[in-house]
């Protein structure tokens, strides 16, 4: 009998108010130590399947296992099963003014295995290992109203990693980060994925997912999974990502980037509307016959 | 979705800016919204230079928690137990000596204490001072056969120090004291968890909903060009905002629920407790309880 995979979600279906359709018919396997990628524009569902994938709101129709087991609202009212699953499950919140509630950051980080019942010895341990992992030790008697938005989204992850769990969701992990806090976030996503963590990250940023992700999904913006595939072949499907409102009709890729010039469906206009020098344009076509530009 | 934006035409003309002549216009005077804003952010600065404090090497920052907390609560009831004003007057100037002790700021402490008590207490005591309410020796006549009494004067003067004493205390634990500390300590001392866990997160949800407010007049503002005249305008975004932020908070209030339960949270939060109970703690209660007996002993013996 074939191994089971870690996630198995089936035809998932989910309305906000039984109205506003956020997931249709969504079904797919995340296994074991993989790092997947959620692709799609603002609205598409992304957010809402990585709540369902934590257990925090429950599927209208489909099924969701994990590590095995039915994960439901039923399931999840039993302790024993709620305890495992959650010591199992992280997710890093996109807001992280939601997730940091806690009046310092010690606290904010013993807060998780405290609830799982882990003994305080431990807790002190972990909050002390997780914090000079992070570079944080010095904000740990902090309040996070004196925090940045980078120092909290470290805080929020290592209230999420003190707990040790096998399974991290992060939810649009470098919006509104500047770009050095990017860096070493995607950094930190790529070392915990060597070190044997499963990965599902939601995400509009395609410049990184060759580097960060094993594979993606492609949702649409009627809620649906349109593509599957490893980075490269999701980044070379230009038409999906094109009716999936991931790239703008004028984008095209230098290399693996993904570039867009917004006047210009013709390069002789791209210099914010002014006709290109004579040199540029060179330039540019000398690019184009080499094919290290596509439009 | 159209491939190219379709600008309109009155977006690409410049639009008149400041008069060619170079005259200037009148300056007006800030709304009630404004100062209420600025005071808003005035809070969120206390605080922040609060938790500063709170972390500098002082005499009172040096002790545990729970034991000022302790000491707090005998000494408001020493204070609260003492009659006379020169006692009252000694239990004040040993506050403002602990407040130098702690490194407290002591303009910003003294101003403090006294920026509220002519507001709440003087209106309560300043009629006690009238004969009518207070007999005894009139000391100042006023008309209509009214007059302030000695006494009057006198317990008018208890009051008003008291009050300043007390404040003054609860202003030396709680700003010498990390909030985080402060809430650990109650907990401690038997106060309910939940109750201590909501008191937590409403203070910190108040930054962020008071930041949100901020944000949303600073972008009002960045798009009013006529100056605000009458208070219609000022109401009429009060009510905006609070309707916004009502919402807001009410979206927060979910995704914090949902960040709780994600970690396990069941209903029962379970909290990092760490307290030492050291030499110099009970140096203090020692001192405190001393401090206790001379406040209540000099009382008697005047």
């Amino acid at each position: 009998m074939p191994c089971e995979p870690l996630l198995r979600c089936r035809d998932l279906r989910y309305a906000y108010l039984e109205r506003f359709r956020a997931l249709d018919g969504v079904s797919f396997d995340v296994e074991t130590g993989e790092t997947l990628a959620l692709l799609g524009a603002n609205g598409c569902g992304k957010s809402t399947l990585l709540k369902v994938l934590d257990g925090l709101i429950f599927p209208t129709a489909g099924t969701y296992r994990a590590f095995g087991h039915d994960v439901t609202e039923d399931h999840l009212e039993d302790e024993q099963f709620a305890t495992a699953f959650r010591s199992r499950v992280g997710f890093i919140f996109q807001n992280t003014d939601a997730q940091v509630f806690s009046p310092s950051v010690r606290e904010e980080v013993a807060f998780g295995p405290l609830q799982l019942g882990i003994g305080r010895d431990e807790v002190e341990q972990r909050i002390a290992d997780v914090l000079a992992m992070l570079e944080i030790a010095d904000l740990a008697d902090r309040a996070p109203y004196q925090l940045s938005g980078g120092q909290k989204k470290r805080v929020a992850i290592a209230s999420v990693l003190v707990t040790n769990p096998d399974l991290i969701l992060f939810d649009e992990p470098t919006a509104a980060l500047d770009p050095r806090t990017q860096q070493w976030l995607l950094e930190l996503i790529v070392e915990l994925g060597r070190a044997g963590k499963t990965i599902v990250l939601a995400t509009h940023d395609l410049d990184v997912l060759d580097w960060v992700c094993t594979r993606c999904l492609v949702f649409s913006e009627d809620h649906r999974i349109v593509r599957e595939g490893r980075p490269d072949e999701v980044l070379d499907d230009r038409d999906t990502l094109l009716a999936a409102n991931l790239i703008h009709p004028h984008a095209h890729r230098h290399g693996r980037l993904v570039h867009a010039h917004p006047l210009a469906a013709d390069h002789s206009v791209i210099d914010h509307g002014r006709p290109l020098t004579a040199a540029a344009s060179n330039a540019l076509e000398r690019d184009r016959t080499l094919g290290t530009i596509s439009v | 979705m159209p491939d190219t934006v379709a600008t309109p035409a009155w977006l690409l003309r410049p639009e008149p800016g400041l008069c060619p002549c170079g005259c200037v216009g009148k300056r007006r005077r800030g709304s009630f919204v404004a100062k209420t804003i600025a005071g808003a952010g005035g809070v969120l600065q206390a605080a922040l230079f609060s938790e500063d404090v709170a972390r500098e090497p002082g005499l009172l920052q040096r002790l545990d928690a729970r034991a000022k907390v302790v000491l707090l609560v005998a000494l408001l009831i020493g204070v609260g137990l003492v009659h006379h004003v020169a006692v009252l007057v000694a239990a004040y100037l040993a506050t403002l000596a602990l407040a130098r002790a702690s490194a407290l700021p002591l303009g910003f402490f003294v101003r403090r204490v006294w920026l509220f008590i002519p507001i709440f207490t003087g209106i309560i005591v300043l009629p006690a001072t009238l004969d009518v309410i207070t007999p005894g020796e009139v000391v100042i006549p006023l008309p209509f056969g009214l007059g302030v009494t000695r006494q009057g004067l006198v317990a008018a003067a208890t009051i008003t120090i008291r009050v300043a004493a007390s404040i003054s205390l609860v202003l030396l634990v709680t700003l010498t004291t990390p909030w985080a500390r402060l809430l650990a300590a109650v907990r401690a001392l038997g106060v309910p968890r939940l109750f201590v866990l909501v008191l937590g997160m409403a203070y910190r949800y108040l930054f962020v909903l008071l930041s949100a407010v901020g944000d949303m007049y600073v972008a009002r503002r960045a798009r009013t060009i006529a100056p605000e005249r009458d208070a219609r305008s000022g109401r009429a975004f009060v009510g905006a905002t609070a309707g916004a932020l009502f919402g807001k908070a009410h979206v927060l209030a979910d995704e914090v629920h949902q960040a709780m339960t994600s970690r396990g949270y069941r209903g029962d939060a379970r909290t990092l407790d760490r307290f030492r109970i050291g030499a110099a703690d009970l140096v203090a209660v020692a001192a405190a309880a001393t401090c206790i007996l001379l406040l209540i002993g000099g009382d008697r013996a005047l």
